[in-house]
């Protein structure tokens, strides 16, 4: 009786561990590099070229869940991603991130933005 | 013999009875006027033993760049020579004062002197005029649509600052002839000459950028 006890654990814990494997193996890892240039017109003025966001860097020290799907929608273009929403703590400004000592901080604009004018 | 050795003895304490009643003399007068010296320079002078607790707000321990000791936390003592020589205080000990501070938790000097926390004297020099501080707001326009505008206060400045700290090799005065960018900001151009330096750092955007601006799809 115990043994079989035993066994179904054992088959119980195997399964589990299967399946986990499965459900990381299916997830999206999704894309490597995003382009951001939904507001093309106003960067142009500030003298700034789209946002060019590596995706893949961010997923070697995040998890998913870290941004989504509180801080960033998973569909693209559903976030109306701002340099004022940053400031104000919003996406890529949001409190743990690149408004915290923990990441860059967001006036080094070209770290994120491509042709930036003057940028050494 | 004999009694020439007793009479010699005889002279030798006598002699040395003078040379103790005098050196106790000496001592006597000495101490007392030690002692009119500590009571001249008042209840201040007494060396109290403190014992550092770090936690302890009033006992901070000041370090100098070099991370020496350079005094402790108590404002009625005179200041180290470390602080003399013009180094800075230790930010960590600083931190921990419970002065105002920013959202990123820096200290806000700014506010410290709205609030007349501090009074610092306009010059090391004392028979240098103090100048009013200028209150003259400058609106200095973002270039982007999405990035608030900039109110710039002279009246902070001024209060720190000469005219000619800034005017005109850093900025020149007069309006539209600075082009002003974030770039040369964070390159040490303009506001960088200061800010991130001496003055509290680029890393709060809402400290300058306050004035809203409205996005053009809200300007329909």
């Amino acid at each position: 009786m115990r043994q079989s006890y035993a066994l179904i654990t054992c088959a119980i814990m195997a399964a589990s561990v299967m399946f986990c494997g499965a459900a990381f193996a299916a997830h999206e890892p999704g894309p490597g590099k995003l382009v951001l240039d939904s507001k093309a017109a106003s960067m142009s003025k500030a003298g700034v070229g789209p946002v060019v966001f590596p995706h893949d860097l961010h997923k070697q020290n995040l998890k998913c869940s870290e941004c989504h799907p509180n801080i960033f929608k998973d569909q693209s273009k559903a976030n109306d991603i701002s340099m004022k929403k940053n400031m104000e703590g919003q996406f890529c400004g949001s409190p743990n991130c690149h408004n915290s000592p923990k990441a860059f901080p967001l006036y080094q604009c070209a770290n994120c933005h491509t042709n930036v004018k003057g940028a050494k | 013999m004999k009694a020439s050795s007793t009479r010699n003895v005889l002279k030798v304490a006598l002699l040395s009875l003078v040379a103790v009643v005098g050196l106790s003399m000496t001592c006597s007068i000495g101490v007392a006027e030690s002692a009119t010296a500590k009571s001249g320079k008042g209840d201040a002078a007494k060396p109290a033993e403190k014992v550092i607790d770090p936690t302890d707000v009033n006992s901070v321990i000041y370090l100098d760049t070099s991370g020496k000791p350079a005094g402790v936390g108590d404002p009625n003592r005179p200041p180290s020579v470390a602080y003399r020589a013009g180094r800075g205080w230790h930010p960590a000990a600083l931190s921990a004062t419970n002065l105002p501070r920013d959202r990123y938790g820096l200290i806000n000097w700014a506010q410290i002197v709205r609030d007349n926390l501090i009074k610092p004297r306009p010059s090391l020099d004392p028979t240098e005029e103090e100048m009013d501080p200028l209150d003259m707001d400058v609106l200095i326009e973002a270039k982007g649509d999405y990035v608030d505008n900039v109110i710039y206060p002279h009246k902070i400045h001024t209060y720190w600052l000469k005219c000619e700290v800034c005017h005109p090799q850093i900025f020149i005065p007069a309006q539209g002839q600075n082009n002003i960018t974030m770039v040369g900001i964070v390159n040490g151009q303009w506001c960088g000459r200061c800010h991130s330096k001496i003055a509290f750092p680029l890393t709060d955007c809402k400290r300058c950028h306050s004035s809203p601006k409205k996005p053009p799809e809200a300007k329909k």
